[in-house]
């Protein structure tokens, strides 16, 4: 969607990245924990804004495949002992695939009954994960190794390095979406979000174009969960439960839809929020439930879109003063 | 070019469209005339493949088109614009005609390089907006443009996926004179390798375009002949055109 | 135990009580849906708020019967609050946005509920009506979950005769068909809204009630009923009184004879069947509008 400010995104993702990067350079353990967290959920929240905020998708089952993700990396690298690297895109592959089969029901429906569907879907998978033995059930999955450069030199053992690592990555899917949507198949993807029905008539095979977006959301997906259980080294079925795309749709919203930025800058506030929100009050849950609901009753797209309009009055105050001056 | 063979379409008991056929080779102007209700976009739905026919077989050149999806038609040279505009609003109009091209070139699934980058869509997008009289306003998005431009946009758009066979559903309505004009000379300076088939209301159109005329009522064919035929038909003339001898804008 | 008759037929009186509760759950939500095209997330809290007010009003005044009696009302002046704050803004504002409130409004419940009830589970054990057991063909069964059978059943009733043979349900009736059309006819098709949301407000906060004796107040019951009592209203046909008792029985069987069955696959076959019910009527079974 054209931004009425051009250059504000960019500057705004360029600040985002270097603050991300000073508080790298200056944290201490729990700062690395944070941000490490933030970067899985940046990343979780882009794949959803191609989805939702590009190409008008609300998925609620972003969480089940970034479960699905971690799971394949978990069993792949732990049960079988294949090789890290091979284990991620292994990872990444098979979320690619589960989100197909699911994108290609789902695409059958539109509006509340496509968001449920995603819903009851991902619900499946959460039900599976919990009850099978065989990834652990409920008891979660222990002992998932880390990708190993030391033959690089590069010790990611150590938190700081893995972090950057992770902060690394979440630029990686930045810039690919970004090269994403200003292709033609990023600008068909937006063509779905405003006019499905006019452009199956021009000749758009429209269930196919949204079938492969849900699958580039749901290898992203993957790969955040690849990566959250190298981070953490156990997982659990909540990654699948609804809440958790709950929770990154919340992220999205709160951030703002269809920019890139939003979902990275809403990840770092949400995130950050929480981790200070908490140490005063039990209920930090209740003040984001209303800064939610607030948010949406609001109409500005989040937060990019409410500094982009801040800007924007800002800039016309000037030039209507500067006029002034001018005149008077 | 396009062939319909015995199209019928009933809404439970309500019979909507009964036993329609109609030819239109390459090259001819067909208009569709008849009162609000005789069913006219419904054919135009029929035909395009948003709704499936009761009975009836459609044809694309040699090709049987009856069961497929509107996407698979407009892949085969099928276009529509439509009654009530069907636009990409926050769009702009190069970017809407390009969209148009991208759905039915296929080159909709390119995710390795930017639009930006791809020139030969590009130069399509300005050629057929210089052909609907939008060239000037190429950037601006389309809910900043007027009705009268949009409308002209709708046309654009089934134009610019290079159609074989071009369905205009009521292309004027809502027009004022002078872009009713406009609209006329644009629909005979289409390509003569073009089937094209109006449904319209306003009688200057339809005559100062088509080679033959069909006049539908109550779903059914009434006549189908050449302009003179239909103008001098007295079963026309009572049910639809009002009487008398004159033929006048409805 | 598979060939035990008597086995057989407790389950089949299991799954009648859970349906009874998803019924008076999903009623409410399903014509909701139907009549204002709203998706109410936070309908689950509503049902987790009428047990924990239940469960005070339970213990402040001594009478179970009192708490029936009351806590609906209280979780329907909470439901008239809302409608007026965000529910009538948001009727027209897409799926998403109201998916989002809503979802909003799960979370300021959740710690509202935490912050005035604390973590754990909260029952009454005194004063319980029915809380004997009864001997029926031979078996043993709790006469409470009796008694939640035949509420269920009494409030079905009670809603076909307000539907079919009242004025005000004729105008419900209407406004889910054709509101624009229903208004044309000078149907107060807003008024109708309005009590159709409360008296769903009201019910779900009678099930959550009624269901606190047996099952405990606790966090997380409005999340984990708010999934199965969707699918009961997308199976059941949206804003259908018939659908959601249809919905209800056969949700309630799948979970209650899936669980005894195949434990592992119950919620599976559930979500599943929500699936194959969206793509291939995606009004329901009993649409009230196809």
């Amino acid at each position: 969607m054209p931004s009425r400010l051009p250059g504000f995104q960019p500057l705004l993702t360029l600040l985002t990245f270097l603050g991300l990067f000073l508080y790298w350079l200056t944290a201490d353990f729990f700062g690395y924990e944070i941000l490490a967290e933030i970067a899985v959920f940046a990343i979780l929240a882009m794949g959803l804004d191609l989805l939702a905020g590009y190409a008008g998708l609300v998925s609620l089952a972003q969480g089940a495949l970034y479960g699905v993700g971690a799971y394949a990396f978990a069993y792949a690298a732990a049960t079988l002992a294949v090789p890290a690297p091979w284990a991620i895109l292994l990872a990444i592959a098979v979320s690619g695939l589960v989100a197909l089969v699911v994108g290609a029901i789902a695409s059958g429906v539109t509006g509340i009954f496509f968001i449920m569907i995603t819903l009851a879907i991902g619900e499946m998978g959460y039900e599976f994960f919990f009850k099978t033995p065989l990834f652990g059930g409920d008891d979660g999955f222990f002992g998932i190794p880390r990708l190993d450069l030391s033959a690089f030199g590069i010790d990611l053992m150590d938190p700081a390095s893995f972090t950057l690592l992770l902060l690394l990555c979440v630029l990686l899917v930045f810039l690919a979406l970004r090269w994403l949507v200003a292709s033609p198949y990023g600008v068909t993807l937006i063509g779905l979000h405003e006019n499905s029905h006019r452009l199956r008539a021009l000749g758009l095979p429209v269930r196919l174009y949204k079938t492969t977006a849900f699958a580039v959301a749901g290898m992203i997906s993957g790969f955040a969960g690849a990566l959250l259980a190298q981070h953490t080294s156990f997982i659990s079925p909540e990654l699948l439960h609804w809440t958790t795309s709950g929770e990154i749709l919340v992220i999205l919203i709160l951030g703002g839809l269809g920019t890139l930025v939003g979902p990275l800058i809403g990840a770092t506030v949400v995130i950050l929020l929480k981790h200070q929100l908490s140490a005063y009050t039990d209920y930090w849950s209740f003040w984001l439930g209303l800064f939610l609901i607030a948010v949406v009753l609001s109409g500005r797209n989040g937060i990019v879109g409410a500094l982009e309009e801040l800007c924007l009055l800002a800039l016309r105050r000037g030039k209507l003063r500067r006029q002034g001056d001018a005149a008077g | 070019m396009l062939r319909a063979e015995g199209l019928t379409k009933s809404f439970g008991a309500l019979e909507v469209t009964r036993k329609v056929s109609l030819e239109v080779p390459l090259g001819q102007r067909m208009a569709i005339i008849g009162p609000n209700g005789a069913g006219k976009t419904t054919l135009f739905n029929l035909l395009a493949g948003e709704i499936k026919p009761s009975a009836g077989r459609i044809f694309l050149g040699e090709r049987e088109v009856t069961g497929l999806l509107p996407n698979r038609r407009a892949r085969l040279g099928l276009a529509r614009s439509f009654q009530k505009n069907n636009l990409f609003p926050k769009l702009s109009i190069s970017q809407n005609l390009l969209l148009a091209q991208l759905a039915k070139s296929g080159g909709a699934r390119c995710f390795w390089r930017r639009l930006s980058h791809v020139s030969a869509p590009r130069r399509k997008a300005e050629a057929v907006a210089e052909q609907v009289g939008l060239a000037e306003r190429l950037e601006t998005p389309v809910e900043a443009l007027s009705y009268g431009a949009q409308r002209q946009l709708e046309i654009g758009l089934a134009l610019a996926t290079e159609p074989k066979v071009l369905l205009l559903d009521e292309p004027t309505s809502g027009m004022s004179p002078e872009e009713t004009q406009r609209m006329l000379a644009l629909v005979n300076d289409l390509p003569r390798d073009l089937a094209v088939v109006i449904i319209e209301h306003d009688m200057d159109m339809v005559f100062g375009t088509a080679d033959r005329i069909m006049v539908l009522n109550y779903g059914q064919v009434l006549l189908e002949g050449t302009p003179q035929e239909v103008r001098a038909s007295k079963v026309v003339q009572e049910t639809y055109l009002g009487g008398g001898g004159e033929a006048g804008p409805c | 135990m598979v060939g035990d008759a008597g086995f057989w037929f407790i389950q089949i009186l299991n799954s009648l009580q859970m349906s009874m509760l998803l019924f008076l759950l999903s009623v409410g939500l399903s014509v909701i849906f139907g009549l204002l095209n709203f998706v109410n997330l936070a309908h689950g809290s509503l049902y987790a708020l009428g047990a924990f007010i239940g469960y005070s009003i339970a213990q402040a005044s001594g009478s179970v019967w009192l708490a029936f009696a009351t806590a609906p009302l209280a979780v329907m002046a909470i439901g008239a609050v809302l409608y007026y704050a965000l529910i009538d803004r948001l009727r027209n504002a897409g799926p998403m946005n109201q998916v989002l409130v809503t979802f909003g409004l799960i979370f300021v419940f959740l710690d509202g509920v935490r912050f005035l009830w604390g973590v754990d589970p909260l029952g009454v054990t005194q004063g319980v009506p029915f809380s004997g057991r009864v001997e029926i063909f031979g078996q043993i069964y709790p006469a409470y979950r009796l008694f939640i059978i035949a509420l269920g059943a009494l409030v079905y009733l009670l809603l076909h005769l307000l539907l079919e043979h009242t004025r005000i349900g004729a105008e419900v009736r209407a406004g889910v068909d054709n509101a624009e059309v229903a208004r044309c006819l000078g149907i107060n098709v807003e008024r109708s809204f309005l009590l159709v949301f409360l008296l769903g407000c009201a019910l779900a906060g009678l099930a959550g009630a009624v269901a606190m004796p047996t099952f405990s107040a606790t966090l997380g019951m409005g999340v984990s009923i708010l999934v199965p009592t969707l699918v009961v209203v997308v199976v059941g046909g949206l804003g259908s009184l018939k659908g959601a008792l249809i919905g209800s029985l056969l949700i309630g069987s799948t979970l209650t004879f899936g669980q005894v069955l195949v434990p592992d696959f119950a919620g599976i076959i559930m979500y599943a069947l929500l699936v194959i019910v969206l793509l291939l009527r995606p009004a329901g079974l009993f649409p009230v509008r196809s």
